[in-house]
């Protein structure tokens, strides 16, 4: 500090650009610790300043990983075509294995619209898809998230659950015009209702910014087993029901551990699932009792 | 101080150019999704190198340092402002080092980058930590720091080169 002080005579004889130089850091430490505090107290201008700022960036990222993308494309035919015979094994005997649950998923689809119509049930809403490629890996170490090319245009919404091929890997948080971005479901915040698919038990799977996602809110002796798979509940109205999420891969004294079925580590296309959605949930506003009654 | 525009305006068009390149190269490398497991999770702090590297070459403006801290937090989900902070402490610091670093041997200099990405690692998990109110695993952070050091010497090369151009730029500050 000394040394900025017995400069000072020189700062003056200096043109502006040179002062600027020397003075500003501590000034703009504390505008940015401001903005940090601002953005935690009230999110919205911040989400909106990002959503403007993916759609921008969107196209260009777009065009910018284009040869990445071929790069990593070529590298992984390589890949593909070394492994090839071992993995014509492995199909083979995959197929076998398939066709036999291929027989008893029809016979069991056949009893399940028998027994739909007995009971008379209501269809749930179909499920559309948009796919769209990962342009962005916009979390890094902290955060778990990732910029998709497609927004409002395409009808994404916020909300919307998004799958790889295998499972659910996250729900749209921001929607700008083209873009969108996707809070992954190992992120440390994201939570989300789901059901044990065997014993139709209730949890909330919470992400922990690790390769693994815990089960919280367990009720007391739900007989957890390893290798049980964990679909979402759909309770909150935010997400589909039925989406399969992961298999559980360890019960022990620290608590129940959830691998993801997807790769989320290495997304490359997603599908983002527009599900038909209660819009009161998302919005907070509830349709006044006067209008109910109508 | 009149500046020799009319001769050498291209070239100092090229010159700056060649900087905006480097830094959206980074850019670039700081947001593309990698199809290597966990890549993305301890993705090494490429604009904190070139922020380190120039600070002790040259002195950069801060606010334009601030202003590319703030574009990264826009591209990434980082609360609004960390990356600005981080960026700008880190040159404050490296700045006040200045004097110091520019006479040293390369390998001090390395020393030195792998002291700023581990305290400014460790800041981003004491402030990632405090606003989950949950301890948020640091391994991921403690990994980019080591690739971070690891591929520090790889990135001088570009980041010396615009150094270079620049310092023959009459127009710029030396």
């Amino acid at each position: 500090m000394s040394s900025q002080n017995s400069q000072k005579p020189v700062l003056q004889a200096l043109p502006l650009k040179t002062v600027t130089l020397r003075l500003t850091p501590a000034v703009l430490v504390l505008l940015a610790v401001t903005l940090m505090a601002l953005h935690r107290a009230d999110t919205l201008p911040v989400e909106r300043l990002r959503t403007a700022a993916m759609d921008m960036t969107g196209p260009v990222l777009t065009a910018v990983s284009a040869p990445f993308n071929a790069f990593f494309d070529q590298l992984e035919s390589v890949t593909t075509i070394r492994d090839l015979k071992a993995e014509n094994i492995r199909l083979t005997e995959e197929n076998v294995r398939l066709q036999k649950w291929y027989e008893s998923a029809l016979k069991l689809q056949a009893e399940n619209q028998s027994f739909r119509e007995l009971l008379n049930v209501k269809a749930d809403p179909a499920l559309t898809f948009v796919t769209a490629r990962v342009i962005s890996d916009a979390g890094g170490t902290f955060v778990k998230s990732v910029l998709l090319p497609v927004g409002i245009q395409d009808k994404v919404q916020k909300g919307n659950a998004v799958m790889s091929g295998h499972g659910l890997v996250g729900r749209v948080t921001e929607v700008g015009q083209s873009s969108s971005r996707v809070l992954l479901v190992t992120d440390l915040n994201s939570r989300i209702p789901v059901i044990l698919q065997n014993t139709r038990t209730k949890a909330i799977l919470a992400g922990k910014n690790q390769e693994l996602m815990k089960l919280e809110r367990l009720p007391p002796d739900s007989g957890m087993t390893v290798g049980t798979r964990v679909i979402t509940s759909g309770d909150g109205g935010q997400l589909p029901p039925d989406l399969p999420i992961g298999t559980i891969v360890s019960t022990g004294a620290d608590g129940v551990w959830v691998k993801p079925l997807s790769d989320i580590d290495r997304l490359t296309r997603v599908q983002v699932v527009n599900a038909e959605m209660d819009q009161t949930l998302l919005t907070g506003e509830i349709t006044p009792p006067s209008e109910n009654k109508k | 101080m009149t500046p020799v525009w009319n001769e050498s305006f291209l070239r100092i068009v090229g010159r700056w150019g060649l900087a905006l390149i480097v830094l959206f190269f980074l850019f670039v490398l700081s947001a593309f999704p990698f199809r290597i497991a966990h890549l993305g999770e301890v993705r090494p702090v490429f604009m904190l190198m070139a922020v380190y590297y120039w600070t002790i070459l040259r002195p950069v403006p801060p606010l334009a340092v601030f202003m590319v801290g703030l574009a990264l937090d826009l591209l990434s989900d980082y609360t609004f402002g960390m990356n600005a902070l981080i960026l700008v402490a880190a040159q404050w610091l490296t700045g006040s080092q200045r004097k110091f670093l520019l006479g040293q041997s390369f390998l001090v200099i390395w020393a030195g980058f792998a002291l700023i990405a581990l305290g400014a690692g460790t800041v981003q998990w004491l402030l990632f930590t405090l606003f989950n109110l949950a301890l948020v695993p640091a391994k991921p952070m403690l990994i980019s720091v080591v690739l971070s050091t690891f591929l520090f010497p790889l990135l001088v090369l570009p980041l010396s080169a615009v150094h270079k151009a620049l310092a023959d730029d009459p127009s710029s500050v030396a």
